[in-house]
């Protein structure tokens, strides 16, 4: 069976902002999909997401890196839910760390390969947030030209605008207390809201640039395959190139998210449905706000179990 | 000008609906007093934006910046009280 009702979009969101409240959830824990993925997870990581914790868990682990694979797992769950409900995607677009979800979901990656390099990328920048602390911020309700100016005034804090998020949602990234500094400037110049992210490195912004041998290390023995679905490169407007995939993955947490972008592409392309694949509504909002015309929901939120 | 009164309530409310998308709901599943935020309706900051948005276009309506918006989106009620304090201020 096929759902779809026209050139449909799965896209994969990033890192979820809190732990996912699964207790909340019983229809999704007895999902065979949910209960497989689980299971394959758990063997490899020794990380439980039930329990949104790692096995004999000493001292607390970093709690973005349980975010990161956590998001990674139920982006994951969600796919073969919505693959088994007869939905099928022309293209997928993915915003920030939902690459490896959207790789893993186009058959370039296994399953276990993309749980690998989840937590391998995610362990690189707990590293990183320890020698050099960053920060990220959500800022809505201000004007590019705006949140620029913040950067500017702030010159010193290594800010960048990590995110784009929409006309008037922009996330920053940078130096912990440059961002701080960023959060009290843009309520003082009548931001709608302005809040800290949990993150604590600067996360897509240059100073993680610095990273990407040590990431294209991670990924010396994973054989990319030829995508099954096509991924929307975000930075070009263009299909991904199996060829290139290495190269964006190692440079991609260096770099902006240019979501609003991604998303004007496929509706100029004649996307009309926009299906996120994971377990929040985050990219679903987006949408709402770059085309209130679109359909869009997301798996986690609309799909019946 | 509008009065405080259930028909304002009811144009919150479907405001709400309608900006948020939320067409599951209709306005009788949302309580007046209730809170629209976190534990309440559950909305976020990108919900707000989109209320900033819709009170504008609808009522005239200004919210300034975020510590007015803290206040006025605590409820429909608040809202409402808000609108019926500030119509075709904008």
């Amino acid at each position: 069976m096929n759902t779809s009702k026209g050139r449909t979009a799965f896209c994969f969101p990033g890192q979820l902002q809190d732990k996912p409240m699964l207790e909340e959830a019983p229809l999704l824990r007895e999902d065979p999909h949910f209960k497989e993925l689980l299971k394959r997870a758990s063997n490899q990581t020794k990380f439980n997401l039930l329990n949104f914790s790692f096995e004999r868990e000493e001292k607390e682990e970093d709690f973005s890196l349980k975010l990161q694979i956590s998001t990674y797992l139920l982006s994951m769950v969600h796919f073969y839910r919505l693959r088994a409900a007869g939905w099928t995607p022309d293209i997928f677009a993915e915003h920030s760390m939902g690459i490896y979800a959207a790789l893993a979901a186009s058959e370039v990656i296994s399953f276990e390969e993309g749980l690998f390099i989840t937590e391998a990328i995610g362990r690189l920048l707990k590293r990183e947030g320890t020698i050099h602390r960053g920060a990220m911020a959500n800022i809505i309700g201000l004007p590019l030209e705006e949140v620029q100016k913040i950067c500017q005034a702030l010159n010193g804090f290594h800010l960048s605008i990590a995110n784009y998020n929409g006309s008037m949602h922009f996330v920053l990234s940078g130096e912990e207390e440059g961002v701080e500094k960023a959060l009290s400037l843009a309520l003082s110049r009548k931001a709608i809201s302005a809040t800290r992210l949990a993150f604590n490195t600067a996360l897509h912004s240059p100073s993680l640039y610095s990273l990407r041998e040590e990431i294209m290390e991670i990924l010396k023995n994973i054989k990319m395959q030829p995508l099954k679905v096509p991924i929307l490169n975000h930075w070009t407007i263009k299909p991904l190139r199996r060829e290139e995939i290495k190269d964006f993955l190692s440079q991609e947490i260096g770099r902006p998210v240019y979501w609003v972008r991604c998303v004007e592409k496929l509706l100029q392309e004649g996307f009309i449905q926009f299906i996120e694949v994971g377990h929040e509504i985050t990219l679903t909002k987006l949408m709402r706000w770059i085309d209130r015309e679109a359909e869009a929901f997301s798996a986690g939120d609309h799909l019946p179990l | 000008m509008v009065g405080l009164n259930d028909h304002l309530i009811e144009k919150i409310k479907q405001l709400i609906i309608q900006r948020l998308k939320l067409m599951d709901m209709t306005p009788e599943m949302i309580e007046t007093d209730a809170p629209l935020f976190g534990e309440g309706l559950g909305l976020d900051s990108i919900d707000a934006l989109e209320l900033v948005l819709g009170l504008e276009k609808e009522f005239g309506v200004i919210i300034p910046d975020a510590e007015v918006g803290k206040k006025v989106f605590q409820s429909v009620r608040t809202m409402a009280q808000y609108v019926l304090e500030h119509e075709g201020t904008a």
